[in-house]
């Protein structure tokens, strides 16, 4: 049985199809990267997946059911907002909230100390976990949303822009973390991202979603020159770096006037997305890359 | 008048039993109110709640069911359109100027006694009656009961709305509980220090523990030990002193606030923490 499998799957937000004909298979211990312009329903992919948006059309199967709100086994890290109020936490009364959280009432649970305890450990996170999270730099923030997504130690793990808003150092740290969890828990990792480069060395698959389109595949077939293309509608290129990086040529126009099919705007989820529209680089561009760096420094580091 | 014998009197009695009533309250839903950054709704709450006690008055019944009434309205509207943090500064404003309307239309209707609107306005905790005191303790237990019974979601929900909702939590389920849990509170609070000061013991005693530590429950105790401290000392040093007792309880709450606020800051101003 497959941890994720949709087939023929559709949503539609508001009147408008975000995307269809989705069709792909997650197994267990593997690391999908999920790509695509901003707007293109990346994260509407992941909320379908917890049960908070029906598909339109087809199937979505988790562990061979239907999707459901609130499952243990489908952990989630929604994408990072530096929330004040979240600051004035702790990062293990955060992790906790991952394990009790969702409980009404009085009773306490024994074993809690101790599963925490555990993915804190699990996430090299116990030596800053007493902190308040906003004395905490962004990489170190983004570990603990990490523990507090895997306490469950879920078969499944959804993770919205995990590398956000990070530095290229703390971008490797959560991409090796990311890669030593599924290692070690088994779990099937969905990482939502605007760039592959920093995570090509662990994922084993792509889904990339464009023009209310996906496609899915290794990263071998999905981004190469001829699937893109045939993708965006136009050419595209893809130059590889002496390092490795992919920069990826010809969405410049796609992103400077969005094509309207597909895009979720309405959707709130993906709003925060939109700044990046005003940069008119590409997803998977280098100088996307450069471009954020200069925006995101943490005052407390 | 020797001050024990005042302290000893059935009307400092009652004041005495209302403020700790209303001030555990407070201060423990003051501590949610400050960590989802919902001031200026429990501020709106409280000035909604003068048209309902402004309506009450002129239709001659208790002051209670007119802010029973509008603030649980109120509440709930604003925990239903403003279900994201976000959007509710339009949703409260709104709510906030539609009900002052009310009210000043019910002040103009009611041509009796101009000391029910000051009461209403600031307070008036020397007038409690046996029969407020059952009232207020009733509703001030019930809030902290069912807050303690919603303590970890709301928390989980006020910090991480995304993250709650994908575990099975309806962020706006729990917004309309605990807007209508604020309401109450607010109800209960204009009892003792009125519609314009209500503000200062909801918000200034949590505003005070969330400055000074990360915990939750500890920011929660605290901020209920604050609220208790103001009202507690502010009763007892108008009783001594004379002057109103909601000017020395909102006196005494913004100082706590001032206070907690320097050491904070005293404290962030340590030596930096070794980069990570």
């Amino acid at each position: 049985m497959s941890v994720l499998e949709m087939s023929g799957g559709a949503v539609r937000l508001g009147g408008r199809t975000v995307w269809r004909d989705a069709n792909f298979r997650l197994e267990s211990g593997t690391i999908t990267a999920v790509l695509g312009p901003n707007g293109s329903g990346k994260s509407t992919l992941l909320r379908a997946t917890l049960g908070l948006v029906p598909l339109s059309e087809g199937t979505l199967r988790v562990f061979g059911e239907e999707p459901r709100r609130g499952s243990r086994d489908v952990g989630y890290m929604a994408q990072s907002r530096v929330a004040d109020s979240m600051s004035s936490l702790t990062g293990r009364d955060y992790v906790g909230l991952g394990f009790d959280g969702p409980r009404f009432g009085w009773g306490r649970d024994r074993t809690k100390a101790t599963v925490v305890r555990e993915v804190l450990r699990l996430t090299g996170t116990t030596h800053f976990a007493d902190r308040p999270i906003s004395s905490l730099s962004g990489g170190q923030r983004q570990r603990i949303a990490l523990a507090h997504a895997t306490v469950f130690q879920p078969g499944l793990l959804l993770l919205d822009e995990p590398l956000a808003a990070l530095d290229m150092g703390a971008q490797a740290e959560i991409v090796d973390l990311v890669n030593l969890i599924s290692d070690r828990t088994g779990a099937a990792v969905v990482v939502v991202a605007h760039d592959l480069n920093p995570l090509a060395p662990i994922v084993d698959h792509v889904l990339w979603i464009a023009r209310g389109q996906v496609r899915s595949g290794s990263v071998e077939d999905v981004v190469n020159e001829a699937t893109l293309s045939d993708l965006y509608g136009h050419p595209i290129e893809i130059v590889m770096t002496a390092r490795g990086r992919r920069v990826i040529v010809g969405l410049e126009e796609e992103l400077a006037h969005p094509h309207p099919h597909g895009s979720d705007h309405s959707h709130d989820h993906d709003h925060e997305h939109d700044h990046e529209y005003g940069h008119g680089h590409g997803h998977g561009h280098e100088s996307d890359d450069e471009a954020h760096r200069g925006e995101t420094p943490r005052a407390d580091r | 008048m020797t001050l024990s014998q005042l302290l000893s009197t059935a009307f400092v009695q009652h004041a005495f039993y209302a403020v700790t009533a209303v001030a555990l309250a407070a201060g423990a839903v003051g501590y949610f109110v400050v960590l989802r950054s919902q001031s200026f709704a429990a501020h709106a709450i409280g000035h909604v709640g003068f048209a309902g006690a402004a309506g009450a008055v002129w239709l001659g019944v208790s002051p209670i069911f007119g802010l029973l009434v509008f603030c649980l309205g109120a509440g709930l509207l604003i925990g239903w359109g403003g279900a994201a943090l976000d959007e509710s500064d339009t949703v409260v404003g709104v709510t906030l100027t539609a009900a002052l309307g009310l009210g000043v239309l019910f002040i103009s209707l009611y041509s009796g006694y101009a000391n029910a609107t000051y009461s209403i306005l600031f307070g008036q905790i020397l007038g409690v009656t046996s029969g407020d005191v059952a009232t207020v303790t009733i509703l001030s237990v019930s809030v902290l009961v069912v807050l303690s019974l919603v303590y970890r979601p709301l928390l989980f929900v006020s910090v991480d709305a995304q993250g709650a909702e994908a575990r099975g939590l309806s962020i706006r389920g729990m917004s309309l509980l605990f807007m209508g849990l604020l309401a109450l509170t607010t109800v209960v609070a204009i009892q003792i220090v009125g519609v314009l000061l209500v503000f200062a013991l909801l918000v200034a005693p949590a505003a005070a523990a969330e400055s000074t530590t990360s915990r939750p429950l500890h920011a929660a105790a605290l901020s209920m030990g604050v609220a208790l401290f103001s009202a507690w000392l502010g009763l007892f040093l108008g009783v001594w002193i004379g002057g109103p007792v909601s000017f020395w309880i909102t006196a005494l709450a913004a100082t706590s606030y001032l206070v907690a606020r320097t050491l904070a800051r005293s404290a962030r101003g340590r030596p930096a923490r070794r980069p990570a």
